[in-house]
């Protein structure tokens, strides 16, 4: 049977748990709005009154974004995680089914989910002075989906490795946020001082940050953008690869 | 491994005809699997993860759903089948687990301790459903820790300890080996120790052998009834007191006792039923 065929059938059942669970949708586009009528006006304050709200949120936003399919995906595993316990994921591996549809199945719901909430939030931004360029908001959002493809790849793999929730919990939270302060996704990491700025060359979310920040804003031939491109589709494909591997090796 | 879910470290296996190690693909085409836990998604009602199931193996939403239906009758889930799995009962979901393991026909069912945790009437019922199945010809691989469930169901059994096959045959081949009765007797505790007395008992001509297991030791004679008067003359004698004694036919508990030398219920190895 067609790959593609299963992919459809799996993605239907993700798609539909994920509606089934509702708080989760409703956590996952509070977030960000909170995000921004919260955080927004602190900002806006920091860096000096001479910036206007849109100004500022041409900044802010899409790091909201990225920090948002970020999250999305780092969280993965936790379903994975559940649906190991359950056995539902051994029931899987023992039918005909293709390891990397069992694994990128749930990854292109969560993306699908994000589109929602990303452009819910644009939508809210936009009247609030957000400067909508749609060309470079839809380059930011592939952007953020190979992003998300990766973290969430990874998550599940690990996941799957260690089994259990307060295993996986662990190192999960302990690389969230650290990832995070190095990209820059709340304050732009000009206000760094230097080796901040260094270190932040190995983190892949500060890559789409900055690529994300450039591409919304309009300016889609900015090196930021291509040297996004140039890290993050190499590092998510050799992701999927491994991942792919550890749903085929024995993880019952 | 044989349903392969873990990677096999040495030697070769065929299921359905394929070898697991080089044709996984083809393997999980022809195995049915009913996991310890299930696998049910709780999140979906019953139909959908038999629709699912189905699908993945390669039916067609008609004929999936046609199957469906049908196996909603046989294991008696019509009532709550459109209702999500994390609102049914422990049998409830033990029978759509098998109904998941089954949907797609498969050669060989692998059911990895399906009656643990079920009432005995639900487990009645599922080992019926099970001997069906077998009646329409499908091979059934079942793992228990209940040996009197592998009495019952079994066509062929073998007995694992620490991941070694000790002993196979038909219950009933491996019963008779150890033909002849048990007279199970517990002393009282304050009493002479246990291994004196099973010293003891073994020297009778008529005691063919003589096991303990926890408070009780277990003699193995050929005729039962005739024996007791001649095991109670010699306890009596040196001065055992007992706090129970009683006389049964070998069952599968002695076998395992024999080939292991211990009970089940001390260690955590499953039997095997075939």
């Amino acid at each position: 049977m067609g790959q593609l065929h299963q992919i459809r059938l799996l993605y239907l059942r993700s798609f539909r748990q994920t509606l089934r669970n509702m708080i989760w949708v409703v956590v996952g586009v509070s977030t960000p709005i909170l995000y921004l009528v919260l955080f927004t006006p602190l900002l806006k304050h920091l860096v000096g009154s001479a910036f206007a709200t849109g100004q500022v949120l041409d900044i802010f936003l899409p790091g909201i974004l990225a920090l948002m399919a970020f999250i999305g995906a780092i969280s993965q595993g936790y379903t994975t995680i559940f649906e190991l316990r359950s056995g539902l994921i051994e029931r899987l591996r023992v039918t005909p089914t293709s390891r990397f549809g069992l694994l990128i199945s749930p990854i292109l719901v969560n993306i699908t989910f994000n589109f929602v909430f990303m452009a819910m939030v644009v939508i809210i931004a936009a009247p609030l002075g957000f400067h909508v360029h749609l060309v470079g908001l839809l380059v930011a959002f592939v952007l953020l989906c190979i992003l998300s493809t990766g973290f969430a790849a990874f998550s599940i793999a690990l996941a799957l490795l260690t089994k259990d929730i307060s295993s996986f919990a662990a190192p999960v939270n302990g690389i969230n946020l650290p990832l995070m302060l190095l990209a820059g996704v709340l304050l732009p990491l000009t206000l760094a001082p230097a080796w901040i700025r260094v270190l932040a060359h190995i983190d892949p979310l500060y890559y789409a940050v900055e690529g994300a920040r450039a591409a919304a804003g309009g300016k889609l031939s900015a090196s930021a953008v291509w040297l996004a491109f140039a890290v993050l589709v190499p590092v998510t494909t050799l992701v999927l690869l491994w991942a792919t591997r550890v749903y085929k090796k024995g993880v019952a | 491994m044989l349903t392969t879910l873990l990677p096999i470290d040495e030697g070769q296996a065929l299921v359905a005809g394929y070898d697991v190690r080089t044709k996984p693909g083809e393997v999980r085409k022809r195995v049915g699997y009913v996991g310890q836990l299930g696998g049910a998604d709780d999140l979906a009602t019953g139909r959908e993860d038999l629709l699912l199931q189905a699908q993945l193996h390669g039916m067609s939403l008609a004929s999936a759903a046609e199957r469906a239906a049908e196996l909603a009758d046989v294991l008696d889930l019509t009532a709550f089948i459109d209702r999500k799995v994390k609102t049914y009962s422990g049998g409830q979901r033990r029978r759509l687990d098998v109904a998941l393991g089954i949907m797609h026909r498969p050669e060989v069912l692998f059911l990895d301790e399906p009656t643990t945790g079920l009432d005995p009437q639900n487990r009645a019922n599922l080992w019926d459903q099970l001997r069906k199945l077998r009646d329409m010809g499908t091979t059934i691989f079942l793992t228990t820790h209940y040996l009197e469930e592998a009495d019952a169901l079994s066509d062929e059994l073998a007995i694992m300890d620490h991941g070694v096959i000790v002993t196979r045959g038909t219950p009933r081949e491996l019963k008779n080996e150890i033909a002849g009765d048990a007279v199970i007797i517990e002393p009282k505790d304050d009493g002479m120790a246990l291994e004196t007395i099973q010293d003891c008992l073994k020297s009778l001509s008529i005691v063919r052998d003589a096991r303990r297991e926890g408070e009780t030791i277990r003699v193995y004679v050929d005729d039962g009834a005739r024996s007791l008067p001649k095991i109670f003359t010699l306890l009596e004698a040196q001065g055992v007191s007992i706090e129970s004694i009683s006389l049964s036919r070998p069952s599968l508990d002695d076998v395992f006792l024999r080939e292991t030398g211990r009970s089940l219920r001390d260690t955590d190895t499953a039997g095997k039923g075939a």
